[in-house]
């Protein structure tokens, strides 16, 4: 347990660097902070102007100002949005946040499946037709941003040939309930969206694992494992994608928190509710707090799953398990 | 020498060589391929394509293709400029860490491992927008000073490897100092992996780039092809139907990004001779074989 609690102290470490990140950054403007926001041409009543000095706290000494900040923090006070018409800013984002997690979470998870599958298959037929097609596919289509094929896909499946809708997470005209025309809704909805997601993950998944399957390949056990007249099946799977999918499974927690960043744009292009379209929003209307706010609950994010990694590597790997001891 | 003789001989380095040295070429020779000014209107608004305005024009009525090819001299150059502060910020913290080890190690790995698990573009988003409507070139700094840290982590691990190695060693004994060892004996050693990182930074920052100036961040009056998709958002380009508007951004970013990634995969074959597929086991076997035949008939010469 001691090595999954180090673990923990770091995570817990890297929260508050983001923190101070987000403390010090509006502060190194020049003048005060809310004068910042203002000479960036965010637009504030009066009333907003006092109160923004008053959450900023920009009378008081430094040193104490971070604390108070701190203290917010944890407590979700992080404000209130200028854009959503005053709504706390952790009410907005705990809004938008299950969307995100509904996109990135499907997209993810069906790329590592598929990604893994195809890499391990690439890696037992190396040089064949389907490896030296899929592998540099792959690649290539993981140097494509989401911002690419978010357009390609909005452009030829939403508007060419209106095959998909071509925004919001669901229809306007309907009420959220648990029926099942509600659920079909979100689901079309989301087909796009996804799709650009997965496209872009599933090389991030394929290429590593066939990387690694191919080095392990050439190790003595699956010599061995042949010559006891093994099946092939047994020896790819049992012997070979076994291990070699350990460092895969690091892949996909770093994927889940990186992906947040990808999902934005796609969510950006596709008018989709989640955390993308409301960073949007924050940003062409200069919503500060909000803008913060999501630094924040992005570091939460990947901070997560990062953690829910390193469970899973213990979990999985029975070594790292007897090393723990 | 032997590095660009590898990456000739190799198809996928040598196509996404092509690829990325084309669209290098027509960005810098930009005036000469075309008459137009892109950041002026010459024309009516959203013109399609024709012999006159080869990829139509905006709603401003500027044109696009010569937007897209003076818009890749900005994209590039903070590709590139991203990518060299990137491999640099790496290189020295990386060595640094790895080389002295210690203290010194352990607090600049735990500062690569925070900024490893800090999500990158809501960061670089939050500095920009503190920052303002950022230029091309505060975005290849920020971009730079935000990226290095997956780099470091790679040259630490591989400096630590060659820090034992008895030329090293050797070194250390005769007294030479710290930073000739670094330099003259360990970095010659990380090169394959400072390319790739490199690689890997100038994919990553043009799509950066891209990103941020599409959300809105970047200076919206320099020319690059980040503004011009956020120009062809503001206008719903894609919604009218202008597709040589929209794709002509797109498909230069796309290509671009796959000609670099191909070089990419191809300097990971060079630098792990395992990844290399069969074909191009052959021709080594071949090369070899070839080789060995030669040292024969040198040998019989020799003997006769």
């Amino acid at each position: 347990m001691g090595f999954i609690l180090r673990r923990l102290v770091f995570y817990f470490g890297a929260f508050l660097v983001a923190v101070v990140i987000n403390f010090f950054l509006p502060r190194m403007m020049p003048g005060d902070p809310v004068d910042a926001m203002l000479a960036q041409g965010a637009r504030f009543t009066a009333e907003q102007i006092a109160n923004l000095r008053l959450t900023f706290g920009v009378d008081q000494p430094l040193y104490q100002q971070f604390f108070t900040y701190l203290g917010d923090v944890f407590t979700l006070e992080l404000g209130n949005s200028t854009f959503f018409s005053n709504m706390p800013v952790a009410e907005v984002l705990g809004n938008a946040f299950w969307w995100t997690l509904f996109l990135t979470g499907t997209a993810t998870v069906l790329a590592f499946i598929f990604g893994a599958t195809l890499g391990i298959v690439a890696a037992w037929y190396r040089g064949g037709k389907f490896d030296s097609f899929a592998s540099p596919l792959s690649l290539v289509l993981q140097a494509t941003p989401q911002l690419v094929f978010g357009i390609v896909v909005l452009f030829s499946l939403g508007v060419t040939w209106d095959l998909i809708p071509i925004s919001y997470a669901y229809d306007p005209e309907l009420t959220p309930t648990f029926s099942w025309e509600f659920i079909k809704n979100v689901l079309h909805h989301s087909i796009g969206p996804i799709f650009c997601i997965f496209i872009v993950q599933l090389g991030g998944f394929l290429v590593p694992m066939r990387n690694n399957m191919i080095n392990l390949l050439n190790e003595d056990y699956i010599t061995m494992g042949k010559a006891k007249g093994l099946s092939n099946t047994r020896v790819m799977l049992n012997y070979g994608a076994r291990n070699a999918i350990l460092p895969s499974v690091t892949a996909l927690s770093m994927a889940l928190g990186f992906v947040v960043g990808g999902a934005l744009v796609v969510e950006v292009i596709f008018n989709y509710q989640g955390l993308g379209s409301v960073l949007y929003n924050a940003i062409i209307n200069r919503d500060y707090q909000l803008i913060q706010g999501q630094l924040l609950i992005m570091t939460v994010f990947m901070l997560a799953f990062n953690f829910l990694a390193d469970v899973l590597y213990v979990f999985l790997d029975p070594r790292l398990r007897k090393g723990g001891k | 020498m032997d590095f660009i003789k590898l990456l000739t001989r190799n198809n996928k380095a040598l196509a996404g060589l092509c690829i990325v040295f084309f669209f290098i070429v027509i960005s810098v020779f930009a005036p000469f391929i075309t008459q137009y000014d892109p950041g002026k209107r010459v024309t009516k608004s959203h013109v399609e394509p024709s012999s006159e305005h080869v990829l139509g024009s905006t709603r401003m009525g500027r044109d696009v293709f010569a937007q897209t090819l003076y818009g890749g001299r900005v994209s590039l150059a903070v590709g590139f400029g991203a990518g060299i502060i990137v491999v640099a910020m790496a290189v020295a913290i990386g060595i640094t860490a790895g080389y002295f080890g210690g203290v010194i190690d352990e607090t600049l790995s735990s500062l690569m491992n925070i900024m490893l698990v800090i999500p990158q573009l809501p960061l670089l988003m939050v500095l920009a927008a503190f920052i303002g409507e950022v230029s091309p070139m505060v975005i290849a700094m920020i971009i730079g000073l935000t990226s290095w840290a997956w780099g470091a982590r790679v040259v630490r691990s591989q400096t630590l490897a060659v820090r034992e190695k008895e030329f090293v060693v050797a070194a250390q004994v005769l007294g030479e100092p710290s930073w000739r060892i670094i330099l003259i004996e360990i970095l010659p050693n990380l090169i394959s992996i400072i390319g790739a990182s490199f690689i890997g930074s100038v994919i990553y920052a043009i799509m950066t780039q891209a990103t941020l100036e599409f959300l809105g961040l970047g200076d919206p009056t320099s020319v690059t092809w980040g503004t011009q998709l956020f120009n062809m958002q503001k206008t719903s380009a894609i919604h009218i139907g202008a597709y040589w508007e929209v794709f002509s951004p797109i498909v230069v970013i796309a290509c671009v990004g796959a000609g670099l990634a191909l070089l990419n995969f191809a300097v990971d074959e060079i630098a792990n001779p395992q990844l290399r597929s069969h074909v191009g086991l052959k021709r080594w076997k071949q090369i070899t074989a070839q080789k060995e035949a030669e040292a024969l008939q040198q040998q019989e010469g020799a003997a006769s």
